[in-house]
């Protein structure tokens, strides 16, 4: 048991981290590639303290739910006034659901701050808001409630209609609503650090949407806490919405260093991902709130933001140069969210499928707070459900969208967070629509559509966002949820493969899922796949000797190693688990010369001595 | 290809003198919007405005459509119907998008083209030709609603009318629905 523990937490070394530690990531994950050895961990989380106490209302809305209810009466009483005037009725409703964007300098692309602004789109402002195109709501107004939600009532709606019919009326100017000033600046109050691209990009003027991903290393010499990010589009004509993420490995960075244009084009790196279980991002009017001081996520030194923007061609080139402000906390935070996904990467839909279902559900083992959900999927899926069936049989809607825009990606953030027992059953169901009727459909006619991370392909995940009352909690919820996770990411590896076979990045990436999944026959088949693409590589002859160890394969294990070290005679952690392997096999003398080699290789390495110790004490 | 030629020599603007009258950019006299040189055989004509976004995303495809077919005889005109973009804002927005030099451009205040060829949406073309309009509707069926787009065109109505008037068939669909920004909200 003990050479297995070691060899498998020495099995840090392929250059591509795997993804499942995206999906669910405690609080303070390993490095991803360790030099020398590295030995497993006992498995405890560092500590974390929990406030006690349920907060309440952390994030809030414009409105409680009360006022909302208060407001649309309110609004219904003026539409059963005859003949809606701006001033009076049309004016305070702009300003309050639809200004924050429709101002000058705003992201819409009008303002809607005065009369004569106002008038001239008075048939658009009736249609779009019947067809509830704006505001841009995509969740059921009944879901929720969520932080910056402005659903419009349908007798809103209607007031807006009659206004039109009649001709937009201005009514009597003193019963204008005070005017409202829009602060151009950072709506968080200054950052302590702005992190902007080195050079704007030229987004060109013609064709489709453009999703394109930049780098943006993050200047700062330690470790900070951040408690608030704010994305500034830079162009908010053309920049529709951007995806943000942290890698803390240089993978992102060469792929924008590959391209000669500012960014690169293709899928954001498995490596980066969501901070300790903090969602980012950014869709037009919306800011995420600053997060409370022992929420914050930690940011290592030589981290890049990742930030994918989808851009919309306006008819001219437009130079985009988006900046992100971040704000940090002085203190560590004591609580870390579990980032939860639902969703299946066995999507596969035949060409013309008008209808197609995937489903998933997960148990939850612990009692948890649901913060925030970000439903995920391209351009074939129509509508968008998470659910939660406690265990007494009720249910609670996470988010019910019955018309999916991909172009409309929420963060839906609780304005009180849900609080699920242990019990709770968490599912989602994605209907998809892959026929020549679905104007969106990225293929004309319709082609197969499976799984993958470019927009052509599809999707189809609902991210959770939970907080556990306790670090043992959080600890249960992450044993329970990694295999699940781990096991759907299997799936989508062996999609791509079958796109990329001889990509050896994604065979060894699936190869330590599999071992983390206790399947070591697969693992082993990709490590072979992998050592096979790249015969120079010393790094893929020992992955394929530590699986085959997994597998009780020693004798092919000590192979793969001898190979290995033929190589790169210098790797100390081919030695080590070649020296493990000869242990198990009884030939205890090779194997102290081989952990002498170790020794000799990393004078400073204690676990090294203990190892060769153990060796030496066996011969007496 | 005699019998083509036939056909092509048919076509022709065929220009009544018309009551309609429209703004030239430079300030000068109101002009006959159907008013064209000799050897014109039809006038697109566009109905755009500076800051409707789905108009402007046609420019590139706009241009393409008027090199396409200024060399067989076809003459576009931008047409501004919103009467608070002044001459100064068109020249603006014309070089913003390209189309200084490449396209003419009329301003419609007092919407007499709009009313005369039943544009109803910026953006919308209609195509004159045979004296009569030939062709009314949207560019492409790329915008299907507000908020749901093709990723691209799959029928180009806008080159299928100006190709079959060159080519003296009829017009496959004579008028289409465009979808976009209201020209009615320009009169208020």
């Amino acid at each position: 048991m003990r050479i297995i523990a070691t060899v498998v937490a020495a099995l840090l070394i392929p250059s591509q981290a795997p993804s499942v530690a995206q999906a669910f990531r405690p609080a303070h994950p390993a490095a991803g590639s360790p030099e020398g050895l590295r030995y497993r961990e006992s498995g405890t989380p560092e500590g974390r303290y929990r406030a006690s106490g349920s907060p309440e209302g952390r994030y809030r809305a414009s409105g409680s739910p009360e006022a909302l209810r208060r407001e649309s009466e309110t609004f219904s009483a003026r539409s059963a006034v005859a003949s809606p005037t701006y001033a009076r009725d049309v004016a305070p409703l702009i300003q309050e659901r639809c200004a924050m964007c429709h101002h000058d300098g705003g992201s819409a692309p009008f303002g809607l701050t005065s009369y004569s602004e106002t008038k001239r789109h008075a048939a658009q402002i009736a249609v779009v808001t019947r067809k509830r195109f704006m505001p841009p709501w995509k969740a059921d107004p009944g879901d929720g409630p969520f932080a910056g939600q402005h659903p419009l009532s349908e007798a809103e709606i209607h007031l807006l209609q009659a206004w039109a019919d009649d001709g937009a009326p201005e009514g009597d100017p003193h019963d204008l609503p005070p005017p409202r000033v829009w602060s151009e600046g950072w709506q968080l109050g200054t950052p302590d650090l702005v992190v902007t691209l080195p050079q704007a990009y030229t987004l060109p003027p013609d064709g489709t949407d453009v999703f394109r991903i930049f780098a943006m290393p993050i200047p700062t010499d330690r470790l900070r806490y951040v408690r608030g990010l704010e994305f500034r589009p830079g162009n908010a004509r053309v920049v529709h919405h951007a995806n943000i993420r942290v890698d803390p490995t240089p993978a992102s960075r060469k792929l924008d260093d590959a391209d000669p244009e500012p960014g690169y084009d293709g899928v954001i790196a498995r490596s980066a991902d969501y901070p300790d279980g903090h969602f980012l991002g950014w869709t037009p009017g919306q800011v995420s709130p600053l997060l409370p001081t022992d929420l914050s996520w930690r940011l290592e030194k030589n981290t890049d933001l990742v930030v994918e923007l989808h851009m919309q061609p306006s008819g001219k080139p437009e130079r985009v140069a988006p900046a992100v402000g971040l704000y940090f906390s002085d203190v560590p935070p004591t609580r870390t969210p579990a980032m939860l996904r639902l969703g299946r990467q066995s999507i596969d839909i035949a060409a013309g499928e008008p209808h197609y279902t995937i489903t998933d559900a997960f148990t939850l083992p612990v009692d948890v707070e649901v913060e925030a959900v970000q439903p995920h999927a391209h351009y074939r899926a129509r509508d968008v459900r998470g659910l939660a069936t406690l265990p007494d049989g009720s249910t609670r809607r996470l988010i019910d969208i019955a018309d999916w825009d991909f172009r409309w990606q929420h963060v839906y953030r609780f304005v009180t967070p849900l609080t699920l027992p242990k019990g709770t059953t968490l599912s989602m169901q994605y209907t998809y629509d892959n026929s020549p009727a679905n104007a969106r459909n990225p293929q004309q006619p319709p082609a197969r559509a499976r799984w993958g991370q470019r927009s052509s392909d599809e999707m189809g995940d609902l991210w959770i966002q939970v907080l556990t009352r306790t670090d043992a909690d959080l600890e249960a919820l992450s044993r329970a949820f990694r295999p699940k996770v781990a096991a759907e990411d299997v799936i989508g590896y062996e999609v791509e493969i079958e796109k990329h076979p001889d990509d050896a990045g994604l065979h060894d990436s699936v190869a330590m899922l599999y071992l983390e999944l206790g399947r070591p026959q697969p693992a082993i088949a990709h490590f072979d796949r992998s050592a096979a693409l790249k015969p120079q590589s010393p790094q893929a002859h020992y992955n394929l000797g530590t699986a085959l160890i997994g597998a009780r394969r020693l004798d092919e294990a000590a192979a793969a190693f001898r190979e290995a070290l033929r190589l790169d005679p210098s790797y100390a952690n081919a030695h080590n688990n070649l020296a493990n392997v000869l242990l198990a096999q009884g030939r205890t003398d090779e194997a102290i010369q081989e952990f002498r080699e170790v020794v000799r290789l990393q004078p400073d390495s204690d676990a090294a001595r203990k190892n060769l110790a153990a060796a030496l004490q066996r011969i007496k | 290809m005699g019998r083509v030629l036939a056909l092509i020599a048919a076509v022709a603007l065929a220009q009544a003198s018309s009551p309609v009258r429209v703004q030239p950019l430079d300030g000068s006299s109101l002009v006959d919007p159907f008013a064209a040189p000799a050897n014109v055989k039809a006038i697109v004509f566009l109905f755009t405005s500076t800051d409707c976004p789905i108009s402007n995303r046609y420019a590139p495809e706009l241009r393409r459509l008027n090199s396409l077919f200024v060399p067989q005889g076809v003459l576009f005109r931008l047409v501004y119907p919103n009467p608070a973009e002044d001459a100064t804002a068109i020249r603006q927005h014309m070089a913003a998008f390209s189309y200084a030099g490449a396209l003419q451009a009329l301003r419609d205040p007092e919407h007499a083209l709009v009313k005369a060829v039943g544009a109803t949406i910026t953006p919308e073309a209609a195509v004159y030709a045979n004296g009569r309009v030939r062709y009314r509707g949207r560019v492409d069926n790329r915008f299907v609603d507000f908020g749901v787009d093709r990723p691209a065109a799959t029928e180009h109505d806008l080159h299928d009318a100006i190709a079959a008037i060159l080519a003296g068939r009829p017009v496959p669909h004579p008028e289409t629905q465009p979808v976009g920004c209201y020209i009615a909200d320009f009169a208020r």
